[in-house]
């Protein structure tokens, strides 16, 4: 009898608990749709009259460095590298950092661009695996290029800091080789950064959206194509969800939490002072930013993050379950790590909006909703059996939490209609409201899935194999090519 | 509290007559349930809004087609192909017919604001007498009205459509209506009315540089030093006047820029006061004013000022001693390679030892020999003409 009593105040206990752990979520995705909205109508208004081209016709233009590392690139190398080389920004340098591939690209580099070796005085600020070489090309036309040749450190991180040791200029963008940037991504970038009035802001990130099922060419975007496959849409929906209304959202505030590693410029000093990208860590870009964070509020730096709700990169999701769920596997354990390493942080009022805003977000609506879901469905079954159910209001709470997360989705949507119309069809707009309302049903349960795999290899600290990624290539007969499963 | 008794009274009837067991529900899922309908409602109003926006942007794209070849083709006959024109009458003399761009259609505002922005588009594709023609049409049709009335709006960004257009047309505005726009805290609107106090005022064009509490950002700079260096008939300044006087150190910082731009050999002896600046930053901007303006006179007193120096401002004199190139300094740059442990400190001594060229050409050598490894490096990178940085 004692038992059942104790069973019964439990269970009323965790339904009210996740009762107000769910409200509180939705209200803070609530919050973050009024916020993005208005951030987003205003960057269109300010933005309708912006005169890009005065970046191309002066001398005072800041010089950006390009930072792309790649492994075994060798099918589409040459016709990225080209891409890079041929952004609208009159002043900057590509750096293509060569992470001891196995393949043929680095060859095919030195005779497609005339690259020569040269004594180049490279500075170690950042500690990386050795670099062998560096090459400059003899060509005039190519005289933008720099391609360092390096000892694989088996990372994304180690290959960028070897690019950000190498690189000239105050900023750097980091990139992957295999992402398909705008090409007036730099100067859409930079923009702000001559804006920002009184605080220093030390990173700036744009939309990333899937390129799956695009048509490109030479490396450059031809025509946006809504992703075929169900996965990449699904992928499709969460980005603008995440990019157009999450992390806009936060940017208002000051807020926001990661650069995406697709895309992203950064203040060169912070980085190399806050001791540049983790090697070891799962989720390197979110661990740098939180970290560059950390780094200003400890030397009273007034800093800035921001994000713009222009697409401004491409990148290829995951067609395969298989290869998802080692990415969404590696996400999450990068969570976790960065969660454990940065402990201190979280609730520390010391670090203002990082201590008491950034981390706990991340730590409890992040990091533990996996964990509160699972928890959930656990239950759910176990009063099921128990015959504990009223049936009557748990089809109204999914209900409820079904029809907000509809509602976010649509809301995203909106959003990124009214910046700029990226589908063009009504066809891909009807497709992709459909989509998301199958997102909670089919697509979210995997992210829970993978999310508590990444946590458990976190705990049990399992090796993660840096196994080979399949890409379809973009819109062309379809290729595969093998590269690390870094993104 | 209010909010909960106005919510109850809006949507309470609603849920007790399509939800009959409502007010016996427990909270949470009284709360669930309106959260639901929130949602619901939401969803479709962003549906229809999806709906509605895209088909209004069709149309409007239609509308604005259709009319602008209207305007175009109204153009191209009386101003591009303008008879007058064609045979040398100066553009000032040219009578123009206002009488097609006076007719019905125009009477409507949107009609008419399109023609102002074709009227722009025009006249920023066209120079010369053209270029007048299109002016002169903005004024005689008095669409410098509707900017005018756009200035008074309470609205920014209507002030800076206002301000835009007229600054597009050149037509001239009194001081005191742009001047207290050029401290806005708006910083799109200060923006665009600095670039409109530049263009448009007659008397004194940089005025606003006395005035401005404002920060200049580097955006703006932009913005304003392509204004001032292509705006035709601008008296230029003496820029040292504000490098002196001004406390906003954008404006200082602006003005050396300028100051090289225009080469204003007359404003050095303003700049080397500021090597006594507290802020490093300002100190850097004008060391580097300084190099570009091969002011090798105070050569001497960089010197002398370098070891109590930050890095940042090391670093702009070793580049000004390249520039100077006067071969006065090669052994202290010499000292300097081989002195210090800072990559970038031996990197730009290398660099300007080398800009000495011949002058300096067997210390480098021997610096090559005798070197660490880095050492040597470092002097090669900077001999090598594909590295540029």
């Amino acid at each position: 009898m004692k038992y059942g009593v104790y069973i019964e105040l439990f269970g009323e206990f965790y339904e009210g608990t996740v009762f107000i752990y769910g409200t509180t979520l939705l209200l803070i995705y609530a919050f973050l749709a009024i916020m993005s909205l208005v951030a987003v109508r205003k960057f269109k208004v300010l933005d309708s009259r912006v005169d890009y081209t005065l970046l191309l016709n002066s001398i005072h233009t800041p010089g950006i460095s390009v930072i792309a590392p790649a492994y075994n690139e060798t099918i589409t190398i040459l016709e990225n590298v080209h891409s890079l080389l041929n952004l609208n920004y009159p002043k900057y340098e590509v750096i293509i950092v060569n992470d001891g591939s196995t393949d043929d690209s680095l060859e095919k580099m030195i005779a497609e661009f005339d690259l020569i070796e040269v004594d180049f005085a490279y500075n170690e600020r950042l500690k990386t695996k050795p670099v062998k070489r560096i090459f400059r090309s003899t060509n005039l036309a190519y005289s933008k290029l720099v391609v360092v040749d390096k000892i694989n450190g088996k990372s994304k991180a180690d290959a960028s800091n070897a690019g950000i040791n190498v690189s000239s200029f105050d900023y750097f963008l980091c990139t992957d080789v295999d992402s398909i940037l705008d090409r007036d991504a730099i100067m859409k970038l930079i923009k702000p950064i001559m804006e920002e009035t009184d605080k220093r802001l030390i990173a700036i990130g744009a939309t990333l959206r899937m390129a799956n099922s695009c048509v490109v060419d030479q490396g450059f975007m031809q025509k946006v194509v809504m992703p075929k496959q169900l996965l990449p849409r699904f992928q499709e929906i969460e980005y603008i969800r995440s990019f157009v209304m999450g992390k806009m959202g936060w940017s208002t505030i000051n807020s926001v939490p990661n650069v995406s590693g697709g895309l992203g410029l950064f203040d060169r000093e912070i980085v190399i002072n806050s001791g540049g990208y983790d090697p070891n860590s799962f989720g390197e870009d979110m661990e740098l930013v939180i970290r560059m964070m950390v780094y200003c509020v400890n030397y009273n730096i007034d800093y800035s993050i921001r994000y713009i709700p222009l697409t401004l990169c491409w990148t290829e999701g995951p067609s395969t379950l298989r290869v998802y769920g080692r990415q969404r596997s590696r996400w999450a354990r990068g969570l976790a790590q960065l969660m454990y390493a940065h402990r201190k942080v979280i609730f520390n009022p010391r670090y203002g909006k990082l201590g008491l805003i950034v981390m706990p977000y991340n730590f409890v609506f992040e990091l533990l909703a996996p964990i509160v879901e699972a928890l959930g469905i656990i239950y759910y079954i176990i009063i099921i059996i128990l015959d504990a159910v009223n049936w009557p209001y748990a089809i109204l709470l999914l209900v409820f939490v079904y029809s907000y997360a509809i509602m976010i989705s649509t809301l995203s949507i909106l959003w990124d209609q009214l910046t700029y119309h990226t589908y063009k069809t009504w066809r891909e707009i009807l497709l992709l409201c459909f989509t998301a309302m199958f997102e909670m049903i089919i697509y979210h349960p995997l992210i829970v899935f993978f999310s508590l795999k990444g946590y458990f290899n976190f705990l049990a600290n399992r090796k993660h194999s840096w196994g080979n990624m399949q890409r379809q290539g973009f819109g062309q007969a379809a290729q595969t090519r093998a590269i690390t499963a870094s993104n | 509290m209010l909010s909960f008794i106005v919510a109850d009274s809006l949507f309470g009837p609603f849920f007790r007559k399509y939800f009959y067991y409502y007010d016996s529900y427990p909270v949470v899922i009284q709360i669930a349930v309106f959260l639901t309908a929130v949602a619901i409602s939401a969803t479709i109003i962003a549906y229809l809004s999806i709906i509605f926006r895209r088909g209004k942007g069709y149309l409007t794209d239609v509308r604005t087609r259709k009319i602008n070849t209207f305007i175009d083709n109204l153009i191209t006959d009386n101003i591009i192909f303008n008879e007058e024109i064609l045979a040398g009458v100066p553009p000032q003399d040219v009578k123009l017919d206002l009488e097609p761009f006076q007719k019905q259609v125009f009477s409507q505002g949107w009609v008419k604001q399109a023609l102002v922005d074709r009227l722009i588009y025009f006249a920023n594709s066209f120079s010369g007498d053209r270029n007048l023609l299109f002016k002169r049409l903005f004024v005689e049709l008095e669409l410098e009205k509707l900017s005018f009335n756009k200035l008074k709006s309470f609205n920014n960004s209507t002030k800076i459509l206002g301000l835009v257009e007229l600054t597009s047309m050149s037509v001239a505005v009194a001081d005191v209506l742009i001047l207290p726009l050029t401290n806005s805290r708006n910083r799109k609107l200060r923006s665009e009315a600095r670039i409109a106090y530049i263009k448009l005022s007659k008397n004194d064009p940089f005025k606003f540089f006395d005035d401005a509490t404002e920060p200049l950002l580097l955006w703006d700079q932009l913005e304003l030093f392509k204004i001032i260096t292509t705006t035709e008939g601008l008296t230029i300044p003496n820029f040292a006047r504000w490098i002196t006087y001004s406390t906003n150190k954008s404006i200082v910082s602006f003005c050396l820029k300028l100051v090289v731009h225009y080469n204003q050999h007359a404003a050095i002896p303003s700049i080397v006061k500021l090597l006594d600046n507290k802020d490093h930053y300002l100190r850097v901007e004008a060391i580097k004013c300084l190099g570009k303006l091969k002011a090798d006179d105070i050569e001497e007193k960089l010197i002398a000022i370098y070891n109590n120096q930050p890095l940042n401002c090391q670093i702009e004199i070793l580049k000004a001693i390249g520039r100077f190139s006067t071969g006065k300094q090669i052994q202290f740059l010499r000292g300097e390679f081989i002195r210090t442990s800072d990559f970038d400190i031996k990197k730009n001594a290398a660099r300007s030892l080398i800009n000495h060229g011949r002058a300096a050409k067997d210390i480098v050598q021997n610096l090559i020999d005798t070197a660490t490894a880095d050492g040597a490096i470092i002097l090669k990178h900077c001999m090598n003409p594909l590295i540029k940085y």
